[in-house]
């Protein structure tokens, strides 16, 4: 038979810029929405206010790492912490997208599927950017010293981004398996409880019992810990390999599941 | 199978034990406007998102612009148009943002997306409105811009899921308008799903009338009435008196669907039989509270075809 074909465009631009446009609406869109993303930047830096308050002079206990304020020690806890709340955001928007149909929109269009999910990522990643140079802007301004220099605030920034793209990727699983906003926000008690058990506020090593243990064998202790070697005692490519491996396995991890999760999502249709 | 722009035969779909499309066969001659009626749950939509690939056929086969719509779901998405039920727009986004996005979706280079965005938003009347989100747009306004966006890469297939449902009369004529014009003046094949008779009998070249998964009627709405016969005589009276007039209307005509409190009978000589009918149900003491005569409907199209009124068809 004959085949009427019909040219959809005059040229392919192609997946990079598909991809490039649903990150642009992605990174757009939050910024949209500040009741979204403000009160998860907002409760971090307060978190971290009344800590360095009430940690003020536990610093000078015996075994407390050298620091010459909590706020050197809390640093790279506050960025995490407010880069690990606002991770979901990207996935909550795709859990969005496929409960109002703004999913089949994309779907019913030539669009690479590659791009829907590199659009959402990078739209996230961007997002994590920004909120980890904002928080640590702030504390320099408040008197934080990064003794590392400039490549451990670089690693800081790009831990926080693969963080974001590792507990993301989670998020992006839940909503394509579940296509509910519900469930891709209710990972948030999970992610603060996981960060409350950690050695995120206070030194492990001073930690005492299950607490002790706990969080000892939690691995946001084991990308904190490096992070906060960066900070207060100087460059380490130990330190920032450990901080740096550990995110980027979880990231790719986590975003090879969830493309699995959209290629069984379409295959089911 | 032909070279008709859209064509399945024996499609089917389940879910789990639940047939909602029972083996369609269809055809869609290219330029056509091609209504395909049925009440909510008749399986419209699942037929077409069959079509447009969102849905995989439990068994058949459907070929959309010659595409096979499994095989091929890649070239079909190049091809058509879509909008879909209840115009998922995303209210963050500005007309213009959307439209640009929808043209890269379609491999369109961002220069020739913004001439031809700004082109298709003047088109439908919304070049007014192009920068402001579309979460302040109202109910039309939302539906004319998920027509251009469906437009964007200039189809020769559009699929439109109910496009009226939900919009005031104005808003839903100025769609038609669109539709009409679309259709004349660029011989768009446009396949239209609605629950409203109105919109298939002022639309649709042909039809085709789905109830529970199987299309039970196709064909040019004039010829499709004409098969029903008679003019539909409806009669409205209080409750008492309601066994009283159907004995009285049975000696006229066969009785059709109609709602509660409503007799509706076919009468074969139509408007010469008016004096007899109301001479015999005054006769029989009967009280009379309302009573016309109509031609024949889509309506009464689809009474003969599944025995039931369409929903709020006698509203």
């Amino acid at each position: 038979m004959t085949a009427t074909v019909v040219e959809a465009s005059p040229c392919r631009a192609g997946a990079i810029a598909q991809a490039y446009e649903l990150a642009r609406r992605s990174t757009v869109n939050m910024w949209r929405q500040p009741q979204a993303w403000a009160p998860g930047l907002f409760f971090p830096l307060m978190l971290t206010a009344v800590y360095a308050a009430q940690f003020a002079k536990a610093i000078h206990q015996p075994g407390f790492p050298p620091v010459d304020s909590y706020l050197d020690f809390v640093l790279p806890a506050s960025v995490l912490q407010a880069v690990a709340f606002g991770a979901t955001g990207g996935a909550a928007e795709l859990a969005k997208d496929i409960e109002n149909g703004f999913f089949d929109r994309l779907v019913t269009s030539p669009v690479s599927r590659v791009s829907i999910l590199v659009g959402r990522i990078a739209g996230s990643a961007i997002f994590a950017g920004f909120q980890a140079g904002l928080i640590m802007v702030l504390l320099i301004a408040f008197g934080v010293t990064i003794k590392g220099g400039v490549a451990s605030a670089a690693v800081i920034m790009i831990t926080a981004v693969l963080l974001a793209l590792g507990i993301g990727g989670l998020g992006l699983v839940l909503a394509l398996r579940s296509g509910s906003q519900e469930i891709v926000q209710s990972t948030f008690p999970v992610l603060f409880v996981l960060l409350f058990v950690s050695g995120t506020f206070w030194p492990t090593s001073l930690m005492k019992g299950w607490y002790g243990n706990v969080a000892r064998h939690n691995p946001i202790t084991w990308i904190i810990e490096p992070l906060r070697e960066l900070v207060i005692e100087g460059w380490s490519w130990g330190s920032a390999g450990r901080a740096l491996g550990i995110t980027f396995g979880l990231a790719v991890f986590t975003t090879s599941l969830a493309f699995a999760t959209m290629r069984a999502r379409l295959r089911r249709l | 199978m032909s070279n008709a722009p859209i064509e399945a035969r024996g499609l089917v779909r389940s879910f789990g034990d639940v047939k909602a499309v029972e083996g369609v066969d269809l055809t869609v001659a290219e330029g056509e406007v091609f209504g395909f009626l049925g009440p909510n749950g008749a399986g419209k939509s699942t037929t077409v998102r069959m079509l447009v690939t969102l849905l995989r056929p439990t068994a058949g086969t459907a070929r959309v612009a010659g595409f096979d719509v499994v095989r091929d779901a890649h070239q079909v998405r190049r091809a058509i148009g879509v909008a879909l039920q209840d115009a998922a727009i995303d209210p963050l986004m500005t007309g213009n943002e959307l439209v640009r996005l929808q043209a890269v979706l379609h491999g369109i280079p961002r220069r020739v997306a913004e001439a031809r965005g700004a082109e298709l938003l003047e088109r439908v009347g919304l070049t007014g409105a192009a920068d402001r989100r579309v979460g302040t747009y109202s109910g039309g306004m939302r539906r004319r811009l998920d027509l251009a966006l469906a437009l964007v890469h200039e189809p020769k297939v559009l699929f439109l899921d109910e496009p009226t449902t939900g919009l005031d009369p104005t808003s839903r004529v100025s769609l038609w308008e669109e539709v009409r014009r679309l259709n004349t003046e660029l011989g768009t094949t446009v396949f239209l799903t609605t629950q409203y008779l109105e919109e298939a009998d002022e639309l649709a070249h042909r039809i085709a009338i789905i109830d529970g998964g199987r299309i039970v009627r196709e064909g040019i709405p004039a010829e499709l009435k004409a098969s029903v016969g008679a003019p539909t005589l409806k009669v409205d009276v209080a409750l008492a008196s309601v066994d009283a007039a159907r004995s009285v209307l049975a000696q006229f005509g066969a009785e059709r669907p109609a709602r509660a409190g409503r007799i509706a009978i076919g009468l074969p000589e139509g408007a010469a039989q008016m004096p007899a009918v109301v001479r015999a149900l005054d006769d029989a003491g009967v009280r009379v509270s309302h009573l016309e005569l109509d031609s024949p409907s889509l309506d009464d199209v689809f009474a003969d075809a599944t025995g039931r009124r369409l929903e709020g068809a006698d509203e």
